[in-house]
Formats: structure tokens, sequence, C-alpha cells
């Protein structure tokens, strides 16, 4: 925990691509076991940021600071290591393994297996695959994937199962925040809905810390305890959902990029 | 009556036609005379099958096309080149040499002479060691181009050896003989046993590399099954998504990259002390593709494809078209026919039409590993990264 | 921001290194820079050839991002003709001069021609099939039809390499400046080369076909909603990139004097690195790459060796790959997703 009681904290953090300023200045706090949410038209650079936060992209100003250490920069597998864990805008589920071995990637950091380990199967690592293997098919019974289709390849999963994988493979590695790329895109309110519930279950049962992007304004304003508004690069409004639906800036960003 | 009925349950019945094939693959050269030729193409074969597996876990399970594996067969005959022959006459004084493990006729001679298994691990470790630094450069770098770093390394190595007699190390120890062999190679000597003679008696070279077969099978099939094996498949599919799940893309390339080396210079240190020579002439992006057509025909990723397409174009390469082709019956129909050329010239265009058939029409290989087939034939699983992951 | 300039100018300076620090040992010795001034000449003739062949590679790449690993058989095989069609023409040495100019002119287009269409049809049975394949694939079906060329270059004219008839006397010193011989070799290498490359680099700025195949390089899909035809394009570029491969093919004969099956890996190999260094996909790039590879090859036979120099230049490849795999010039040749 930094300082100011923050799990995650970013000061100005910035992303120029060759010409362009996709991510300018943005400064977010996020308090522990709270959820959170990122808005923003289109191409408002969430996605980006989100990047950065996960060691993706390396700022090209400002720092990310993460549970009390300053991860700018960090490699992603080093940040996941720290307790931060991501699912995928456009899913990226590894396709041809299952969904069970996809969960089982996610506690990589977690696993201790090393070359001649694996190769000898002493009884620690024989140990730790089983524990890993329960411990996968927990997870995926607990984001409500059937019994039957755990061993079911990943591409051959319906849009939802899939959806939910990713979160079962995010949570694998017992992290502290998770953040979620648009967790809700293709899904019918009644969906949506369930969704938004089981992150209030997350964040309890598993005492994470949750951030979003999301479009769903009926999931943002229903589940998130701040908001931050992201349009062309900049922060331009945060606050509670309610200050963020009356705010004007806001409702202009949004008008003016849809039209509607 | 029950009892019976017991000994044919599936479980038991699973593993008979496996035993069976193992107990004839390890009894079937006392069947044979002690120096045979069938049993030379064997034993070669399964030298081969060891550097297909090596190569298989590089490009088939973590996905990194390496096109420089001959690298490895150089480093580990150079291995046997150096540490049992009489190439370094005049280490540890001129009559005497440097003797460790050797019995026999070898501990008499000068020169430097180690035990064969001594040499092995050290290939092992000279080899791995090389991978990671073969490997450390293509990093960041996209298929193609690591395919071409890895091609150019091949070369590099293979270079330094053919010219090694213009370099000298520690006063006047040439690297490596140039174009010329280094022989004779000790015979491999292993401890309660008598040195091998290879114009004597194949059976213990048989054996030795069929040992080498199941060490490496062993080796391959633990991996796949493990966490590192689940890696290197995410990272193969999606480096992207496998860095943000933990997976540290550096340590589980470099750990495809130096093990699959490893495997190579084990069987290149075999086939140097089989040969009873070493010749840097060998070294050559042929070899490198000679292998690599192997892993193609097989299927790229599947263990016991590659141990087919290895066994395959073994016996192509040594009896098909010396035998079959050149002097049989095709052979001779073409003589007829007014065409002068052998086979054995074209062999190498005969494994780039493999990898090209292959390619184009069964790229999963003979026997494909699922994954791959949903990749290559189905498309499925093929991510073009928004962005390159950062390592 | 840093990186970038060290990264190209640190190139800049190894590359520089190597033919300077030669050119201090002749000012030690000899006491001038005659020697190390005839390398690069040389050098020069030679990276001309080489960046024929490079921009086969580069337009190639450019289009579809793929090494066209076969691009080396296909300079081989130019050569092969050329040496063929001297001889069914009788082109020798003592050839009156206007017969062995026209003899020359048809034996280059004939080489180009072969070479082009050459190129053509491996994209055609090799690459398209696969060009929604993994990269891996048409990556190997590459390689294998490198193998294929190969051995139909042994097949023709034997494993070993075949000496040529000196049709143009190529070694003999046509004038010197400076104290550097320049010969009639080195000036054929030239005086052919800039043509077509200001041919080529003319005919894809300017030309219609040209504008395809920069929109195709960039981005394909817009390409083909504008109306592109990707598929002829396509082909186009690997013609075009065969006909300079054969002119490169012939040059190289003429000068060499010498044919050999293996010439063809070789000079794929050097051409690549020349491509890359100028910058993958960048036409100015693979010329200086070219003449850059050229230099530094001439001056590693001549100094340390000619049985070392593929290993001096994979040493660069791999230099260049790790430290600044955009190449000099480089940029992005296609738009990033």
């Amino acid at each position: 925990m930094s300082s100011n009681g923050s799990l995650l904290s970013t000061v100005s953090t910035t992303k120029v691509f060759g010409g362009l300023l996709a991510v300018s200045d943005v400064s977010i706090e996020v308090a522990p076991k709270s959820i959170v949410s990122i808005i923003g038209p289109n191409g408002a650079g969430k996605t980006t940021f989100f990047n950065m936060l996960t060691g993706l992209y390396r700022p090209t100003a400002g720092r990310i600071l993460f549970d009390g250490h300053d991860v700018t920069g960090r490699r992603p597998d080093l940040i996941t290591t720290a307790g931060m864990a991501r699912t995928f805008q456009n899913i990226r589920l590894f396709s041809t393994m299952s969904a069970l071995e996809n969960v089982m990637v996610g506690c990589h950091a977690r696993m201790h297996a090393g070359l001649f380990g694996s190769i000898l199967r002493t009884p620690s690592v024989r140990r730790e695959e089983a524990d890993v293997t329960d411990k996968s098919r927990e997870m995926l019974e607990y984001v409500g994937l059937k019994r039957d289709l755990h061993d079911q390849t990943a591409a051959n999963l319906s849009y939802g199962d899939q959806r939910r994988v990713e979160i079962a493979r995010a949570l694998a590695s017992d992290p502290k925040l998770l953040l979620l790329d648009e967790p809700t895109a293709g899904m019918n309110p009644q969906e949506s809905q369930r969704l938004t519930e089981f992150m209030d279950q997350l964040r309890r049962e598993k005492d994470l810390t949750i951030l979003l992007i999301e479009h769903d304004m009926k999931v943002v304003m229903g589940v998130s305890e701040h908001i931050w508004v992201l349009d062309h690069g900049e922060k331009i409004a945060e606050g509670e959902p309610d200050e963020i639906r009356t705010n004007d800036r806001v409702i202009e960003a949004y008008l003016g990029k849809q039209g509607g | 009556m029950s009892t019976l009925r017991e000994l044919r349950t599936r479980e038991w019945t699973k593993y008979l036609l496996p035993a069976v094939v193992l107990l004839a693959a390890v009894l079937f050269p006392l069947f044979r005379p002690p120096l045979d030729g069938f049993m030379d193409d064997c034993i070669l074969a399964l030298a081969y099958v060891v550097m297909a597996l090596g190569l298989n876990l590089v490009v088939g399970f973590a996905g990194l096309l390496d096109l420089g594996y001959v690298a490895f067969y150089a480093l580990g005959a150079m291995a046997v080149g150096w540490w049992a022959s009489d190439f370094y006459t005049g280490v540890g004084g001129a009559e005497e040499g440097i003797h460790i493990g050797v019995s026999g006729f070898a501990a008499t001679l000068p020169g430097i002479h180690v035990n064969f298994l001594l040499i092995v691990i050290g290939a092992t470790i000279v080899c791995a060691v090389a991978g990671a630094i073969i490997g450390l450069p293509t990093l960041r770098l996209r298929g193609d181009y690591i395919a071409i770093v890895t091609l150019a390394f091949g070369e590099i190595i293979g270079r330094i050896f053919q010219n090694g007699d213009e370099i000298t190390l520690f006063g006047d120890y040439k690297l490596s003989n140039g174009r010329q062999s280094i022989a004779p190679v000790d015979a491999i000597d292993i401890p309660f046993l008598d040195p091998f003679d290879s114009a004597l008696n194949l059976r213990p070279y048989y054996w030795t590399a069929f040992a080498m077969v199941l060490v490496v099978l062993f080796v391959n099939i633990r991996l796949r099954d493990s966490k590192l094996g689940r890696a290197w498949i995410a990272l193969r599919e999606d480096e992207v998504a496998a860095a943000s799940m933990g997976v540290p893309l550096v340590k589980t390339k470099l750990l495809a990259y130096a093990t699959g080396g490893a495997f190579g210079g084990i069987s290149g240190a075999f086939l140097g002390a089989y040969f009873s020579s070493v010749n840097a002439n060998q070294f050559q992006f042929g070899f490198s593709i000679f292998i690599l057509a192997m892993v193609i025909l097989g299927g790229l990723g599947s263990i016991w494809g590659v141990v087919l397409g290895a066994v395959a174009l073994a016996f192509v390469n040594n009896r098909l078209i010396p035998d079959v082709l050149d002097q049989g019956f095709v052979g001779d129909k073409l003589k007829d026919l007014g065409l002068d050329f052998s086979f054995t010239e074209i062999s190498f265009g005969i494994f780039g039409f493999i990898l090209v058939i292959m390619m184009v029409l069964r790229p999963e290989g003979i026997l494909p590993e699922r994954r791959r087939q949903m990749e290559l034939k189905e498309g499925i699983g093929e991510s073009e990264a928004v962005f390159e992951a950062r390592v | 921001m840093i990186a970038e300039f060290i990264s190209k100018y640190g190139l800049i300076a190894l590359l520089i290194a190597f033919p300077a620090y030669y050119g201090v040992q002749d000012l030690i010795n000899d006491g001038n820079l005659t020697r190390i001034g005839n390398n690069l000449v040389d050098g020069l003739s030679n990276g001309a050839i080489w960046a024929l062949v490079a921009l086969g590679y580069t337009l190639v790449y450019g289009i579809i991002e793929l090494i066209n690993f076969a691009h080396g058989e296909i300079f081989m095989l130019g050569a092969f003709v050329s040496f063929a069609l001297w001889g069914e023409l009788g082109l020798h040495p003592d050839t009156a001069t206007v017969s062995l100019i026209l003899g020359l002119l048809v034996s280059l287009i004939v080489a180009m021609l072969v070479s082009g269409s050459l190129n053509v049809m491996i994209e055609r049975v090799g690459y398209r099939p696969l060009r929604g394949a993994p990269k891996l694939a048409p990556l190997i079906t590459a390689v294998g039809f490198s193998f294929i060329l190969q051995n139909v270059g042994i097949l023709w004219l034997g494993a070993s390499q075949r000496a040529v008839p000196d049709l143009i006397h190529s070694q003999r010193e046509l004038f010197s400046v400076f104290g550097l011989s320049v010969s009639r070799g080195d000036l054929l290498a030239v005086a052919v080369t800039i043509p077509l490359v200001l041919l080529l680099t003319s005919f894809v700025a300017q030309s219609r076909l040209g504008k395809a195949m920069r929109a195709t390089a960039q981005d394909p899909e817009a390409a083909k909603l504008m109306g592109i035809n990707v598929d002829t394009t396509i082909s186009l570029t690997f013609l075009l990139g065969g006909l300079l491969a054969g002119a490169a093919g012939l040059i190289n004969t003429l000068y060499q004097t010498s044919v050999w099956y293996f010439q063809g890996f070789t000079a794929g190999l050097i051409a690549f690195t020349a491509a890359v260094m100028g910058g993958i996909g960048n036409l100015r790039g693979a010329v200086l790459g070219g003449l850059i590879i050229g230099c530094i090859q001439q001056v590693s036979d001549n100094r340390i060796g000619n049985e070392w120099t593929p290993a001096v230049i994979f040493a660069y490849l791999v230099l260049i790959m790790v430290f600044r795999p955009q190449g000099l010039i480089g940029e992005e040749t296609r738009e990033a997703g």
C-alpha cells in the first residue's frame, strides 16, 4: 500500500506513439477493495492506459505505483507476479488449449516447478501440478463454467464462456488488482447484470480491487464507486457516478463523438 | 474364470503393444550379424531422432523457427574431436596427454582423452549455453527474423570450425582441423564394459543410441505435459497474453533453445564417436534443413510424428536414395532415358521438395499434434500481435 | 530518442570502422590509401550487383512481409541462363564488339525474363496458397524452394564452380582516378545497375502499378477496398524482383567470370543483409545497403580471407537484427494494427 493508502496510483502517466499523443498526463488513485471504472468515447486512450499499467507499453512520461512499489515500465510478467491481472478487450485466450489449460497458464507466476523438477517429476512438482489442476477447476466452476466444458478446446467455447474462462485465468494468479477491459462487450442486459453482481461477489470473497474499462453505462453507474473519464487521451472528469452523469464536459464528449 | 476376464481389462492391454515393440527394438540387434548394414542405418536413424526431437522442442513446442540447428551438431561433434582424440597432442606433456576416465588403448595415447559419458555431459552444457546465446538476439524479433538470425549463427559457427585451423588458442593449439577430419576419435567406453569398436561390432552402438533416444523421449514427454510445456504453447500462440499471465518470455524462450540445443549436442557427440571422425565440412546449412524436414514431415510439435519423420528421412537419405533410386530400378530407367545424374547429388533438393509439398498439402505433418493441426489447418489461434510484447 | 540516435550512429560507426581500420593500416604500411581505395572501388561495383538483388528482397518483403528465401537462387539461375545463352549464341572473348553487345543484350533480356517468371511462379505455387497460414508456413516453403532450385543448379552445371569465358575482359583496367584502378567489370556493374535502379524507383513512385504496390504494402485490406487487385500486384512485385535478380545474375557472371550452384545461397544472405541494413521495405535503403555490404565484403575478402567473409557478413547481420532491425534508413512498411 502506498503512503496515501491507494493500491494503485498513476502520476501524470503519458504515452506518445511517434507523433500521436495517446494518453496525456493521466493521474488516478485506486483505493483497495474498491470497484472503479475508466470510461470515455472510442479512441480515448483507455486500453492504451491499461497497457501501460500492465507493462505492455512503457510510459513515455509519468509513474505507476502499485502496492507501494514503483512498477513504471516493469515487464508484464513481473507486474502479474506483483499482483495485477487483466482480461483483454478482444478475448485473448490460448485458443488451442482447453479451458482448464488456459487457467493453469494463469497460475504460472505462482508455480515453482523448474526445468529439472518438471523432467524428473519430483514429488513436490507432482503435488503442485495436482494442486494447480484442482485450483483451476475450482476457478472455472466459480466463474460458472460447467464441468463438462473444462476440457473443451477454448476456440470451441461460446463467447460468453470464453469471457468466463478469461476471468478465471486472470483470477488464477491470485491478484490483488483485477483489470477488466470491456468485460460486458457482446453481452445482453441479463448477462451484464449477472457480471455486475459477480464483480461485487469477487470483491467480497476474493478480497479484490477491480478496475474496469466499460462502455455499458448501466454497469458503470451501477457498480463503480469512482469513475474517471478520458477523452482524446486526457482525463476530463472524475468523481462518483452521480457527478459524472451530470457533468457537462462528459456529456459533450460522448454526444459530440456519436451524434446520438 | 474371473481372473481371465480381469486379464483382458483395457489397462493391461494398453501397455502390451508398446512393450512388445520396445522389446523387439531392444533385442533386434541380437538377430543381426554384429556388422550389419541395416543396423548401421538404424543407428544413424536413432541419432537423427534425437536431433529431430531437439529441434521439435524449439520449433514445434515453442514455435521459434531455428534454421541453424547444425550449430549444435557441430559443437557436439567438436567436443569429441577435442576431448577424445589426439588432436591436442602436446597438452599435458607431449607423450602423456590427459586422460580422464578412459581405459584400454585410448589411455595410452597422447592428446586429450576423456570418457565419452563425461564428454556428453560437457557437450550438453556447452550446447545449452550456446543455445541460450544464439537465442538471446532473437528474443525481440518476429518469426522470419528469428529464422534468419539462427541461420546466420549456424553459418558463423560452421565457418569458424571450417576455418578453425587458422585460429590458434593458448599458444599453438588450433581451434579445429579446418576442412580436414579429426580422426581417429576414441571409441565409446562405458564403465564396466569394454570399449566399443565400430569396426567389429555395432551392437553396443545401437544400444547406446537407443538409450539416448529413450532418455530424450522421456525428457520431451515430461516437459510437454509440464508447466514449462504449457508456457511454450502459450508463448507460441500469443506472446502478449502469455506475458500478461505471468510467463517470463525471455527465460521461457531461452530454455527452449538451450534444451533443444542440448539434444543436438548429445547426438553430435555420439555421431562423432560412432564415425570415429569429425569433419567440419559436414557443418552445412543443408544439415539444418535435413533435420527441419524430419520435423515438418512427421508433424510439428508431435513427438511420435517427429520420431517417424526422422526414421523415414534417415532411411530415405541412407538407403532409398543411394541404393534404390540410384542403383536400383529407378536409376536404371533414368539411365535408359539418357539422364545422367545421381539422386545422391540432389538429396537436399528432395528434402526441399518435401518441405514444399508438406507445407502446401499437409502442414500439420504425418502424425499431427492436435494443437498444431488446429493452428495450421483451421487457422485457429493465429493472433497477429497488435503490439509486440516487451521482453 | 537517445536509443534511436545511438543505434543509428552506432551502426554507422561499426560499418565505417571495418574499412577504416584497414585504411589506417595502409597509411602506416604503404603511406597511402591506394589499397583500401581499390578495395572500395571493387566493393562498390560488387555492391551495385548486391543492390539489385537486395531490391528484390525488399520489394517482396515490403508487400507481403515474407523473406523470399529462394531469391538468391533466382539470381543464381539468372547467371546460369546467361552462361548457357552465351554458349548457344557462340559468344566468346574475341567476338566482335557489336555482336557481343547485341548478344549480351539478348541474354540480359532472356535472363531477366526467366528469373522474373520463375519468381512469379514460385509465388503462385508456394506462397499464395499459404497467404492465410501462420508465417511459419510460407517461410518453410521458401526454404524448400531454395533447396530445390539449388539442386536444379547442380543438375544443370554440376556441383563445382564453372569458369565462364571472360567476355568483356572484366579485369582489364579502364582508367584510373586518384591512383585507383577502375576495371571494365567495375564500370559495367555500375553502368547497368544505375539505370535499372532508376527505372525501378521511378516506376514504383510514379506508375499506376507502382502506386498499387505501395498501397498494398501499406495496407492490403484498404488496397483491396480501393479496387486494387492485390493478387496481381503481388505477382507484379515478384516479377520485378525477379527481373532485377536476373540482371544481377548476368552482370555478376560477366564480372566474376564464374558460376556455381551455391552462389545463390551466399548471394542471398549477403543481399538480404544489405536489404535489412538499409531498412527492409525501403528501396533506397536496399541500394545503400548493397553498396555498403559490397565494400565490407571486398575488404574482408582482401584482408581477412574470403573463407571468412561469410562469417563477417553474418556477424554484421546478427548485429543489425539485434540492435537496429529497422536498418539505417528504415521505416514502418505496414500501419500498426
